[in-house]
Protein backbone atom coordinates (compact mmCIF):
# COMPACT_ATOMS: atom_id res chain seq x y z
CA UNK A 1 0.00 0.00 0.00
CA UNK A 2 2.76 2.35 0.85
CA UNK A 3 4.83 1.59 -1.75
CA UNK A 4 2.01 2.27 -4.30
CA UNK A 5 1.86 5.55 -2.68
CA UNK A 6 5.26 6.19 -3.12
CA UNK A 7 5.44 5.46 -6.56
CA UNK A 8 2.47 7.72 -7.30
CA UNK A 9 4.14 9.99 -5.73
CA UNK A 10 7.73 9.95 -7.77
CA UNK A 11 5.10 9.37 -10.48
CA UNK A 12 3.89 12.37 -9.74
CA UNK A 13 6.66 14.54 -9.34
CA UNK A 14 7.92 13.28 -12.51
CA UNK A 15 4.91 14.15 -14.44
CA UNK A 16 5.04 17.85 -12.24
CA UNK A 17 8.92 18.55 -13.76
CA UNK A 18 7.18 17.15 -17.45
CA UNK A 19 4.19 19.48 -16.69
CA UNK A 20 6.50 22.14 -15.79
CA UNK A 21 8.38 21.47 -19.36
CA UNK A 22 5.31 21.64 -21.06
CA UNK A 23 4.75 24.95 -20.08
CA UNK A 24 7.91 26.44 -20.49
CA UNK A 25 8.85 24.28 -24.18
CA UNK A 26 6.15 26.47 -25.93
CA UNK A 27 7.61 29.88 -24.40
CA UNK A 28 11.22 28.64 -25.63
CA UNK A 29 10.45 27.99 -28.74
CA UNK A 30 8.91 30.63 -29.41
CA UNK A 31 11.63 33.39 -27.78
CA UNK A 32 14.05 33.09 -30.46
CA UNK A 33 11.35 34.44 -33.51
CA UNK A 34 10.53 36.83 -30.75
CA UNK A 35 13.59 38.32 -29.97
CA UNK A 36 15.00 38.24 -33.50
CA UNK A 37 11.73 40.63 -34.52
CA UNK A 38 12.15 42.74 -31.41
CA UNK A 39 15.64 43.49 -32.00
CA UNK A 40 15.81 43.55 -35.50
CA UNK A 41 12.66 46.05 -35.79
CA UNK A 42 12.28 47.67 -32.75
CA UNK A 43 15.87 48.00 -31.82
CA UNK A 44 16.78 48.64 -34.85
CA UNK A 45 13.80 51.43 -35.72
CA UNK A 46 15.19 53.09 -32.10
CA UNK A 47 18.63 53.17 -33.92
CA UNK A 48 17.27 55.18 -36.61
CA UNK A 49 15.60 57.12 -34.48
CA UNK A 50 18.49 58.13 -32.17
CA UNK A 51 20.97 58.72 -35.72
CA UNK A 52 17.52 61.28 -36.83
CA UNK A 53 18.38 63.56 -33.53
CA UNK A 54 22.09 63.60 -34.78
CA UNK A 55 24.30 65.23 -37.54
CA UNK A 56 25.36 62.44 -38.80
CA UNK A 57 26.73 62.35 -42.75
CA UNK A 58 28.76 59.43 -44.16
CA UNK A 59 29.65 57.71 -40.86
CA UNK A 60 27.16 57.88 -37.93
CA UNK A 61 28.24 60.03 -34.96
CA UNK A 62 26.52 60.29 -31.65
CA UNK A 63 26.26 63.64 -30.22
CA UNK A 64 22.37 64.56 -30.07
CA UNK A 65 21.53 67.80 -32.20
CA UNK A 66 18.02 68.01 -31.62
CA UNK A 67 15.80 68.42 -34.32
CA UNK A 68 18.18 70.15 -36.46
CA UNK A 69 18.03 67.59 -39.46
CA UNK A 70 14.54 66.97 -39.46
CA UNK A 71 14.52 70.94 -40.21
CA UNK A 72 16.89 70.42 -42.64
CA UNK A 73 15.00 67.66 -44.62
CA UNK A 74 12.15 69.95 -44.41
CA UNK A 75 14.49 72.45 -46.39
CA UNK A 76 14.78 69.89 -49.08
CA UNK A 77 12.92 70.55 -52.09
CA UNK A 78 13.57 66.96 -53.24
CA UNK A 79 11.79 65.77 -49.87
CA UNK A 80 8.78 68.08 -50.86
CA UNK A 81 9.07 66.27 -54.63
CA UNK A 82 9.14 63.29 -52.54
CA UNK A 83 6.18 64.31 -50.54
CA UNK A 84 4.14 65.39 -53.35
CA UNK A 85 4.88 62.15 -55.51
CA UNK A 86 3.59 60.33 -53.02
CA UNK A 87 0.35 61.70 -52.31
CA UNK A 88 -0.22 61.36 -56.16
CA UNK A 89 0.74 57.95 -56.28
CA UNK A 90 -0.47 56.55 -53.08
CA UNK A 91 -4.21 58.01 -53.92
CA UNK A 92 -4.24 56.97 -57.65
CA UNK A 93 -2.05 53.54 -56.77
CA UNK A 94 -4.98 52.72 -53.98
CA UNK A 95 -8.09 53.91 -55.93
CA UNK A 96 -7.21 52.94 -59.29
CA UNK A 97 -6.28 49.15 -57.84
CA UNK A 98 -9.34 49.34 -55.67
CA UNK A 99 -11.26 50.50 -58.44
CA UNK A 100 -10.01 47.74 -61.54
CA UNK A 101 -9.78 44.93 -58.43
CA UNK A 102 -13.38 45.13 -57.92
CA UNK A 103 -14.09 44.98 -61.93
CA UNK A 104 -12.35 42.15 -62.92
CA UNK A 105 -13.18 39.73 -59.11
CA UNK A 106 -17.22 41.08 -60.62
CA UNK A 107 -15.89 40.09 -63.95
CA UNK A 108 -14.26 36.76 -62.82
CA UNK A 109 -17.18 35.94 -60.81
CA UNK A 110 -19.82 35.41 -63.78
CA UNK A 111 -18.79 31.69 -64.49
CA UNK A 112 -16.47 32.38 -67.27
CA UNK A 113 -14.74 29.82 -69.12
CA UNK A 114 -11.04 29.41 -68.13
CA UNK A 115 -10.79 30.93 -64.61
CA UNK A 116 -8.27 28.91 -63.51
CA UNK A 117 -6.03 29.95 -66.30
CA UNK A 118 -7.06 33.79 -65.74
CA UNK A 119 -6.88 33.82 -61.99
CA UNK A 120 -2.92 33.29 -61.68
CA UNK A 121 -1.75 35.48 -65.42
CA UNK A 122 -3.48 38.45 -63.34
CA UNK A 123 -1.33 37.64 -60.13
CA UNK A 124 1.93 37.31 -62.07
CA UNK A 125 2.64 40.32 -62.39
CA UNK A 126 2.93 40.82 -58.55
CA UNK A 127 4.45 37.65 -58.42
CA UNK A 128 7.29 38.40 -60.97
CA UNK A 129 9.81 41.28 -59.63
CA UNK A 130 9.26 44.35 -61.37
CA UNK A 131 12.93 44.77 -61.44
CA UNK A 132 12.74 42.60 -64.01
CA UNK A 133 9.13 43.31 -65.91
CA UNK A 134 10.46 47.34 -65.27
CA UNK A 135 12.33 46.70 -68.60
CA UNK A 136 9.80 46.00 -70.78
CA UNK A 137 7.94 48.60 -69.12
CA UNK A 138 10.83 50.84 -69.63
CA UNK A 139 10.84 49.79 -74.03
CA UNK A 140 7.09 50.29 -73.95
CA UNK A 141 7.04 53.89 -72.46
CA UNK A 142 10.24 54.83 -73.70
CA UNK A 143 9.12 58.06 -76.67
CA UNK A 144 12.51 56.88 -78.67
CA UNK A 145 11.82 52.97 -79.22
CA UNK A 146 7.97 51.61 -77.56
CA UNK A 147 4.32 53.18 -77.83
CA UNK A 148 4.96 56.70 -79.27
CA UNK A 149 7.32 55.26 -81.73
CA UNK A 150 5.62 52.01 -83.19
CA UNK A 151 2.28 54.61 -83.53
CA UNK A 152 4.10 56.67 -85.17
CA UNK A 153 5.64 54.78 -87.92
CA UNK A 154 2.20 52.69 -88.35
CA UNK A 155 1.21 56.43 -89.93
CA UNK A 156 0.08 58.50 -87.07
CA UNK A 157 2.30 60.86 -86.83
CA UNK A 158 1.07 63.73 -84.58
CA UNK A 159 0.78 60.56 -81.82
CA UNK A 160 2.37 61.57 -78.32
CA UNK A 161 2.82 59.75 -75.39
CA UNK A 162 6.33 61.17 -73.41
CA UNK A 163 5.07 61.37 -70.03
CA UNK A 164 8.47 58.87 -69.04
CA UNK A 165 10.85 61.69 -70.07
CA UNK A 166 7.81 64.61 -69.28
CA UNK A 167 9.54 65.49 -65.49
CA UNK A 168 5.40 66.84 -65.05
CA UNK A 169 4.13 63.57 -66.40
CA UNK A 170 6.39 60.90 -65.03
CA UNK A 171 5.24 60.04 -61.85
CA UNK A 172 1.90 59.38 -63.53
CA UNK A 173 4.00 56.31 -65.70
CA UNK A 174 4.80 55.32 -62.08
CA UNK A 175 1.01 54.41 -61.44
CA UNK A 176 0.16 52.85 -64.51
CA UNK A 177 2.98 50.40 -63.79
CA UNK A 178 2.02 50.30 -60.22
CA UNK A 179 -1.61 49.77 -60.93
CA UNK A 180 -0.52 46.86 -63.40
CA UNK A 181 1.54 45.30 -60.78
CA UNK A 182 -1.10 45.10 -58.12
CA UNK A 183 -4.26 44.97 -59.71
CA UNK A 184 -4.70 41.66 -60.37
CA UNK A 185 -3.78 40.91 -56.93
CA UNK A 186 -6.23 43.25 -55.78
CA UNK A 187 -8.93 41.25 -57.94
CA UNK A 188 -7.80 38.37 -56.00
CA UNK A 189 -8.48 39.61 -52.65
CA UNK A 190 -12.00 40.73 -54.09
CA UNK A 191 -12.77 37.45 -55.85
CA UNK A 192 -12.19 35.71 -52.29
CA UNK A 193 -14.53 38.13 -50.58
CA UNK A 194 -17.15 37.74 -53.54
CA UNK A 195 -16.92 33.80 -53.29
CA UNK A 196 -17.81 34.05 -49.24
CA UNK A 197 -20.73 36.36 -49.80
CA UNK A 198 -24.62 33.97 -49.23
CA UNK A 199 -25.75 33.36 -52.71
CA UNK A 200 -29.09 32.89 -50.85
CA UNK A 201 -29.35 36.30 -49.97
CA UNK A 202 -28.45 37.43 -53.69
CA UNK A 203 -31.52 34.90 -54.86
CA UNK A 204 -33.95 37.05 -52.62
CA UNK A 205 -33.11 39.69 -53.68
CA UNK A 206 -33.17 39.10 -57.55
CA UNK A 207 -37.32 36.97 -56.83
CA UNK A 208 -37.97 40.18 -55.32
CA UNK A 209 -37.59 42.25 -58.42
CA UNK A 210 -34.22 43.71 -57.58
CA UNK A 211 -31.99 44.45 -61.01
CA UNK A 212 -28.41 42.85 -61.20
CA UNK A 213 -27.07 46.59 -60.65
CA UNK A 214 -29.25 47.21 -57.77
CA UNK A 215 -28.20 43.70 -56.21
CA UNK A 216 -24.02 44.78 -56.43
CA UNK A 217 -24.84 48.14 -55.48
CA UNK A 218 -27.04 47.23 -52.24
CA UNK A 219 -25.91 44.10 -50.96
CA UNK A 220 -22.82 43.00 -52.60
CA UNK A 221 -20.94 45.74 -52.31
CA UNK A 222 -21.95 46.57 -48.67
CA UNK A 223 -21.09 42.90 -48.10
CA UNK A 224 -17.60 43.25 -48.96
CA UNK A 225 -16.95 46.64 -46.69
CA UNK A 226 -13.80 44.12 -44.85
CA UNK A 227 -12.10 43.29 -48.00
CA UNK A 228 -12.17 47.04 -49.34
CA UNK A 229 -10.50 47.74 -45.50
CA UNK A 230 -7.82 45.53 -45.92
CA UNK A 231 -6.91 46.09 -49.35
CA UNK A 232 -6.99 49.54 -48.40
CA UNK A 233 -4.23 48.74 -45.94
CA UNK A 234 -2.67 46.31 -47.96
CA UNK A 235 -2.24 48.25 -50.71
CA UNK A 236 -1.70 51.81 -48.65
CA UNK A 237 1.59 50.25 -47.02
CA UNK A 238 2.73 49.12 -49.90
CA UNK A 239 2.65 52.37 -51.82
CA UNK A 240 4.54 53.78 -48.75
CA UNK A 241 7.38 50.89 -49.47
CA UNK A 242 7.39 51.61 -53.02
CA UNK A 243 11.04 51.42 -54.23
CA UNK A 244 11.64 48.82 -57.23
CA UNK A 245 9.41 50.50 -58.86
CA UNK A 246 10.62 53.73 -58.91
CA UNK A 247 14.42 52.31 -59.40
CA UNK A 248 13.36 50.03 -62.58
CA UNK A 249 11.43 52.63 -64.10
CA UNK A 250 12.47 56.09 -64.01
CA UNK A 251 15.42 55.81 -61.47
CA UNK A 252 13.75 58.88 -59.47
CA UNK A 253 14.32 61.15 -62.91
CA UNK A 254 13.77 62.81 -65.16
CA UNK A 255 15.63 65.34 -62.58
CA UNK A 256 14.00 64.07 -59.39
CA UNK A 257 10.47 64.64 -60.85
CA UNK A 258 9.78 60.68 -59.68
CA UNK A 259 11.47 60.67 -56.36
CA UNK A 260 9.24 58.87 -53.65
CA UNK A 261 10.32 58.89 -49.88
CA UNK A 262 12.19 55.91 -49.88
CA UNK A 263 14.35 56.24 -53.19
CA UNK A 264 14.78 60.16 -51.36
CA UNK A 265 16.06 58.12 -48.01
CA UNK A 266 18.42 56.13 -49.73
CA UNK A 267 19.88 58.62 -52.28
CA UNK A 268 20.16 60.73 -48.72
CA UNK A 269 21.58 58.49 -46.82
CA UNK A 270 24.09 56.58 -49.25
CA UNK A 271 24.84 58.66 -52.40
CA UNK A 272 24.77 62.33 -50.40
CA UNK A 273 26.13 61.19 -47.55
CA UNK A 274 23.27 62.81 -45.14
CA UNK A 275 22.85 59.76 -42.99
CA UNK A 276 20.84 61.65 -40.13
CA UNK A 277 18.76 63.35 -43.05
CA UNK A 278 18.12 59.88 -44.35
CA UNK A 279 17.64 59.22 -40.80
CA UNK A 280 14.83 61.93 -40.39
CA UNK A 281 12.98 61.15 -43.55
CA UNK A 282 12.55 57.02 -42.43
CA UNK A 283 11.05 58.28 -38.87
CA UNK A 284 8.61 60.18 -40.70
CA UNK A 285 7.75 57.10 -42.85
CA UNK A 286 7.53 54.85 -40.30
CA UNK A 287 5.41 57.45 -38.47
CA UNK A 288 2.78 57.71 -41.43
CA UNK A 289 2.65 53.72 -41.79
CA UNK A 290 2.25 53.32 -37.80
CA UNK A 291 -0.45 55.72 -38.09
CA UNK A 292 -2.51 53.45 -40.52
CA UNK A 293 -1.84 49.91 -39.36
CA UNK A 294 -1.94 50.70 -35.69
CA UNK A 295 -5.66 51.30 -35.42
CA UNK A 296 -5.62 48.67 -37.88
CA UNK A 297 -4.44 45.82 -35.79
CA UNK A 298 -6.18 47.53 -32.86
CA UNK A 299 -9.64 46.89 -34.33
CA UNK A 300 -8.93 43.36 -35.84
CA UNK A 301 -7.66 41.84 -32.20
CA UNK A 302 -10.65 43.25 -30.74
CA UNK A 303 -13.00 42.31 -33.64
CA UNK A 304 -11.79 38.46 -33.42
CA UNK A 305 -12.17 38.90 -29.18
CA UNK A 306 -15.48 39.73 -29.60
CA UNK B 1 -21.23 34.96 -55.25
CA UNK B 2 -22.78 34.99 -58.74
CA UNK B 3 -26.08 34.23 -59.45
CA UNK B 4 -25.98 33.14 -63.00
CA UNK B 5 -25.35 29.22 -63.70
CA UNK B 6 -24.35 29.55 -67.40
CA UNK B 7 -20.71 31.36 -68.77
CA UNK B 8 -21.11 34.93 -69.40
CA UNK B 9 -20.18 35.86 -72.78
CA UNK B 10 -19.07 39.53 -72.57
CA UNK B 11 -17.45 39.14 -69.02
CA UNK B 12 -15.33 36.39 -70.32
CA UNK B 13 -14.16 38.35 -73.21
CA UNK B 14 -13.46 41.53 -71.20
CA UNK B 15 -11.74 39.50 -68.79
CA UNK B 16 -9.85 37.67 -71.53
CA UNK B 17 -9.18 40.59 -72.92
CA UNK B 18 -7.53 42.35 -69.63
CA UNK B 19 -5.55 38.93 -69.46
CA UNK B 20 -3.78 40.12 -72.43
CA UNK B 21 -2.71 43.29 -71.43
CA UNK B 22 -1.28 42.02 -67.87
CA UNK B 23 0.50 39.47 -69.63
CA UNK B 24 1.36 41.82 -72.05
CA UNK B 25 4.82 42.80 -70.36
CA UNK B 26 5.93 39.63 -69.44
CA UNK B 27 5.13 38.22 -73.04
CA UNK B 28 6.85 40.67 -74.46
CA UNK B 29 10.15 40.20 -72.31
CA UNK B 30 10.07 36.53 -73.46
CA UNK B 31 9.60 37.51 -77.15
CA UNK B 32 12.60 39.97 -76.81
CA UNK B 33 14.53 37.45 -75.70
CA UNK B 34 14.37 35.13 -78.89
CA UNK B 35 15.45 38.09 -81.34
CA UNK B 36 18.40 39.25 -82.14
CA UNK B 37 19.62 42.63 -81.05
CA UNK B 38 18.95 44.59 -83.87
CA UNK B 39 15.44 42.83 -84.21
CA UNK B 40 14.58 43.75 -80.34
CA UNK B 41 15.08 47.64 -80.84
CA UNK B 42 13.54 47.38 -84.69
CA UNK B 43 10.34 50.00 -85.07
CA UNK B 44 7.69 48.90 -85.53
CA UNK B 45 8.56 45.99 -83.40
CA UNK B 46 8.79 42.44 -85.23
CA UNK B 47 6.18 40.52 -84.59
CA UNK B 48 7.42 37.63 -86.95
CA UNK B 49 10.85 37.38 -86.87
CA UNK B 50 13.34 34.08 -87.07
CA UNK B 51 14.19 32.83 -83.27
CA UNK B 52 17.49 33.15 -82.54
CA UNK B 53 18.91 31.20 -79.31
CA UNK B 54 22.03 33.50 -79.44
CA UNK B 55 20.99 35.91 -76.55
CA UNK B 56 20.84 32.97 -74.04
CA UNK B 57 24.17 30.99 -75.10
CA UNK B 58 25.91 34.55 -74.54
CA UNK B 59 24.39 34.96 -71.05
CA UNK B 60 24.63 31.71 -70.05
CA UNK B 61 28.36 32.16 -70.99
CA UNK B 62 29.30 34.94 -69.12
CA UNK B 63 31.05 33.64 -66.07
CA UNK B 64 29.12 36.33 -63.87
CA UNK B 65 25.69 35.85 -65.13
CA UNK B 66 25.97 32.05 -63.39
CA UNK B 67 27.69 33.69 -60.23
CA UNK B 68 24.45 35.64 -59.98
CA UNK B 69 22.30 33.22 -60.50
CA UNK B 70 23.56 30.92 -57.83
CA UNK B 71 23.66 33.32 -55.60
CA UNK B 72 19.90 34.23 -56.08
CA UNK B 73 19.35 30.24 -55.49
CA UNK B 74 21.63 29.84 -52.00
CA UNK B 75 20.01 33.20 -50.78
CA UNK B 76 16.35 32.44 -51.67
CA UNK B 77 16.71 28.37 -50.69
CA UNK B 78 19.05 29.31 -47.34
CA UNK B 79 16.43 31.95 -46.26
CA UNK B 80 13.59 29.32 -46.38
CA UNK B 81 15.30 26.79 -44.75
CA UNK B 82 16.33 29.23 -42.15
CA UNK B 83 13.04 30.84 -41.47
CA UNK B 84 11.46 27.30 -41.28
CA UNK B 85 14.02 26.35 -38.64
CA UNK B 86 13.25 29.14 -36.64
CA UNK B 87 9.09 29.52 -37.39
CA UNK B 88 8.56 25.65 -37.16
CA UNK B 89 9.04 25.48 -33.52
CA UNK B 90 7.46 29.02 -32.78
CA UNK B 91 3.96 28.40 -34.75
CA UNK B 92 3.98 24.62 -33.35
CA UNK B 93 4.12 25.98 -29.96
CA UNK B 94 1.41 28.94 -30.48
CA UNK B 95 -0.83 26.86 -31.99
CA UNK B 96 -0.88 23.96 -29.93
CA UNK B 97 -0.26 25.91 -26.94
CA UNK B 98 -2.13 29.22 -27.10
CA UNK B 99 -2.31 31.92 -24.61
CA UNK B 100 -4.40 34.72 -23.78
CA UNK B 101 -1.22 36.72 -25.92
CA UNK B 102 -0.81 34.55 -28.51
CA UNK B 103 -3.30 36.35 -31.47
CA UNK B 104 -1.67 39.55 -29.81
CA UNK B 105 2.00 38.27 -30.78
CA UNK B 106 0.71 36.96 -33.97
CA UNK B 107 -0.88 39.93 -34.86
CA UNK B 108 2.53 41.93 -33.67
CA UNK B 109 4.96 39.89 -35.26
CA UNK B 110 2.99 40.34 -39.17
CA UNK B 111 2.46 44.12 -38.14
CA UNK B 112 6.38 44.62 -38.51
CA UNK B 113 6.44 43.34 -42.10
CA UNK B 114 4.19 46.31 -43.12
CA UNK B 115 6.92 48.67 -42.07
CA UNK B 116 8.84 49.86 -44.67
CA UNK B 117 12.30 48.71 -44.84
CA UNK B 118 14.39 52.06 -45.08
CA UNK B 119 13.31 52.31 -41.55
CA UNK B 120 15.69 50.06 -40.56
CA UNK B 121 17.89 50.31 -43.19
CA UNK B 122 20.91 52.54 -41.69
CA UNK B 123 21.26 50.27 -38.78
CA UNK B 124 21.36 46.83 -40.55
CA UNK B 125 23.64 48.63 -43.36
CA UNK B 126 26.28 50.18 -40.16
CA UNK B 127 25.49 46.18 -38.45
CA UNK B 128 26.19 44.33 -41.47
CA UNK B 129 29.68 46.71 -41.63
CA UNK B 130 30.65 45.72 -38.27
CA UNK B 131 30.51 42.15 -38.36
CA UNK B 132 32.04 41.95 -41.82
CA UNK B 133 28.84 40.97 -43.74
CA UNK B 134 28.59 43.65 -45.99
CA UNK B 135 28.19 42.01 -49.82
CA UNK B 136 28.21 38.47 -47.95
CA UNK B 137 25.09 35.98 -49.13
CA UNK B 138 25.54 35.10 -45.25
CA UNK B 139 23.94 38.68 -45.00
CA UNK B 140 21.52 38.55 -47.21
CA UNK B 141 20.28 34.94 -46.10
CA UNK B 142 19.59 36.16 -42.58
CA UNK B 143 18.09 39.81 -44.20
CA UNK B 144 15.21 37.85 -46.27
CA UNK B 145 15.01 35.30 -43.16
CA UNK B 146 13.94 38.21 -40.81
CA UNK B 147 11.90 39.97 -43.49
CA UNK B 148 9.75 36.93 -44.16
CA UNK B 149 9.67 34.99 -40.89
CA UNK B 150 6.69 36.60 -39.61
CA UNK B 151 4.64 35.54 -42.37
CA UNK B 152 6.25 32.22 -42.64
CA UNK B 153 5.74 31.71 -38.81
CA UNK B 154 1.62 32.90 -39.34
CA UNK B 155 1.21 30.75 -42.47
CA UNK B 156 2.66 27.50 -40.50
CA UNK B 157 0.67 28.66 -37.27
CA UNK B 158 -3.21 28.55 -39.54
CA UNK B 159 -1.66 25.55 -41.28
CA UNK B 160 -1.12 24.09 -37.36
CA UNK B 161 -4.24 25.16 -36.45
CA UNK B 162 -6.46 22.90 -38.91
CA UNK B 163 -4.45 20.37 -37.32
CA UNK B 164 -7.42 18.12 -34.93
CA UNK B 165 -5.59 18.69 -31.60
CA UNK B 166 -7.40 14.78 -30.48
CA UNK B 167 -4.46 13.84 -32.52
CA UNK B 168 -1.94 15.00 -30.38
CA UNK B 169 -3.94 13.78 -27.33
CA UNK B 170 -4.29 10.22 -28.32
CA UNK B 171 -0.49 10.24 -29.12
CA UNK B 172 0.73 11.85 -25.68
CA UNK B 173 -1.56 9.33 -23.85
CA UNK B 174 -0.19 6.29 -25.51
CA UNK B 175 3.67 7.25 -24.37
CA UNK B 176 4.68 9.60 -26.92
CA UNK B 177 7.26 12.32 -26.18
CA UNK B 178 6.36 15.75 -27.66
CA UNK B 179 9.38 15.36 -29.90
CA UNK B 180 8.24 12.28 -31.51
CA UNK B 181 4.92 13.37 -31.58
CA UNK B 182 6.03 16.04 -33.37
CA UNK B 183 8.53 14.67 -36.14
CA UNK B 184 6.46 11.44 -36.57
CA UNK B 185 2.63 12.19 -36.41
CA UNK B 186 2.26 16.07 -36.85
CA UNK B 187 5.32 16.56 -39.36
CA UNK B 188 3.98 14.39 -42.19
CA UNK B 189 0.67 15.75 -41.77
CA UNK B 190 1.30 19.60 -42.29
CA UNK B 191 3.82 18.87 -44.79
CA UNK B 192 2.22 19.69 -47.53
CA UNK B 193 1.37 22.99 -45.74
CA UNK B 194 5.07 23.80 -44.66
CA UNK B 195 6.11 23.07 -48.27
CA UNK B 196 3.83 25.67 -49.71
CA UNK B 197 4.98 27.90 -47.39
CA UNK B 198 8.48 27.55 -48.01
CA UNK B 199 7.43 28.27 -51.82
CA UNK B 200 5.68 31.13 -51.07
CA UNK B 201 9.34 32.05 -49.38
CA UNK B 202 11.55 31.50 -51.91
CA UNK B 203 8.81 33.34 -54.27
CA UNK B 204 9.58 36.20 -52.08
CA UNK B 205 12.97 35.63 -51.67
CA UNK B 206 13.80 35.50 -55.15
CA UNK B 207 11.77 38.79 -55.86
CA UNK B 208 13.19 40.97 -53.66
CA UNK B 209 15.02 43.65 -54.21
CA UNK B 210 15.54 46.28 -51.94
CA UNK B 211 18.28 44.52 -49.62
CA UNK B 212 20.16 42.76 -52.57
CA UNK B 213 20.51 46.03 -54.16
CA UNK B 214 21.39 47.95 -50.50
CA UNK B 215 23.73 45.38 -49.32
CA UNK B 216 25.35 43.78 -52.38
CA UNK B 217 27.67 45.08 -54.39
CA UNK B 218 29.46 41.99 -56.68
CA UNK B 219 30.45 38.66 -54.43
CA UNK B 220 27.11 38.22 -53.50
CA UNK B 221 24.54 40.08 -55.52
CA UNK B 222 21.54 38.07 -57.10
CA UNK B 223 19.87 38.49 -60.35
CA UNK B 224 17.86 40.93 -59.71
CA UNK B 225 20.15 43.17 -58.60
CA UNK B 226 22.15 41.68 -62.16
CA UNK B 227 19.26 42.81 -63.74
CA UNK B 228 18.67 45.85 -62.43
CA UNK B 229 22.57 46.85 -63.13
CA UNK B 230 21.54 47.03 -66.77
CA UNK B 231 20.41 50.31 -67.14
CA UNK B 232 20.28 50.83 -70.95
CA UNK B 233 16.60 51.39 -71.87
CA UNK B 234 17.51 51.60 -75.55
CA UNK B 235 21.07 50.31 -75.69
CA UNK B 236 22.30 47.45 -77.31
CA UNK B 237 21.80 44.31 -74.75
CA UNK B 238 18.16 44.59 -74.86
CA UNK B 239 17.97 41.26 -76.51
CA UNK B 240 20.71 40.06 -74.16
CA UNK B 241 18.97 41.29 -70.82
CA UNK B 242 15.37 40.07 -72.07
CA UNK B 243 17.30 36.46 -72.05
CA UNK B 244 18.57 37.39 -68.54
CA UNK B 245 15.26 38.24 -67.46
CA UNK B 246 13.57 35.59 -68.81
CA UNK B 247 15.29 32.96 -66.86
CA UNK B 248 14.94 35.21 -63.85
CA UNK B 249 11.42 35.13 -64.18
CA UNK B 250 10.52 31.70 -65.39
CA UNK B 251 10.60 29.86 -62.19
CA UNK B 252 8.46 31.95 -60.83
CA UNK B 253 6.23 31.81 -63.12
CA UNK B 254 6.06 27.64 -62.62
CA UNK B 255 6.21 28.52 -58.76
CA UNK B 256 3.76 30.97 -59.01
CA UNK B 257 0.76 28.86 -61.10
CA UNK B 258 1.21 26.29 -58.43
CA UNK B 259 1.02 28.54 -55.17
CA UNK B 260 -1.24 31.91 -55.86
CA UNK B 261 -3.41 31.33 -52.97
CA UNK B 262 -0.54 31.30 -50.79
CA UNK B 263 0.66 34.23 -52.79
CA UNK B 264 -2.62 36.32 -52.18
CA UNK B 265 -2.31 34.66 -48.28
CA UNK B 266 0.67 35.77 -47.56
CA UNK B 267 1.24 39.35 -49.18
CA UNK B 268 -2.54 40.41 -47.98
CA UNK B 269 -1.53 39.48 -43.74
CA UNK B 270 -3.79 36.69 -43.72
CA UNK B 271 -7.29 38.90 -45.06
CA UNK B 272 -7.75 36.74 -47.63
CA UNK B 273 -8.05 32.68 -46.36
Amino acid sequence: MSTTTATRAISHERASMRDKLQDWLPRLVLAPSFAVILLFVYGFILWTIYLSFTHSRMMPVYTLTGFDSYMRLFAQPSWWMALKNIAIFGVLYVAICIALGLTLAILLDQKIRGEGVLRPIYLYPMAVSFIVTGTAWKWFLNPGTGLEKTMQDWGWTSFHFDWLVNADMAIYTVVIAGVWQAAGFCMAMFLAGLRGIDGEIMKAAQIDGASTYATYRRIVIPALRPVFLSAFIVLTHMAIKSYDLVIALTGGGPGNATELPSTFMYSYTFTRNQMSVGASSAVIMLMTVAAIIVPYLYSELREKQR
Amino acid sequence: MSLRTKSHPIAGTLAWLASLLMFFPIFWTVLASFKTELGAIATPPELIFRPTLENYTEILSRADYLSFAMNSIVVSFGSTILALVVAVPAAYAMAFYPTKRTRGTLLWMLSTKMLPSVGVLVPIYLFAITTNLLDTRTALVIMYMLMNLPIVIWMLYTFFKEMPKAIIEACLIDGASQWQTMTLVLLPLVLPGIASTALLNVILSWNEAFWSLNLTAHDAAPLTAFIASFSAPQGLFWAKLSAASTMAIAPILVFGWFSQRQLVRGLTFGAVK
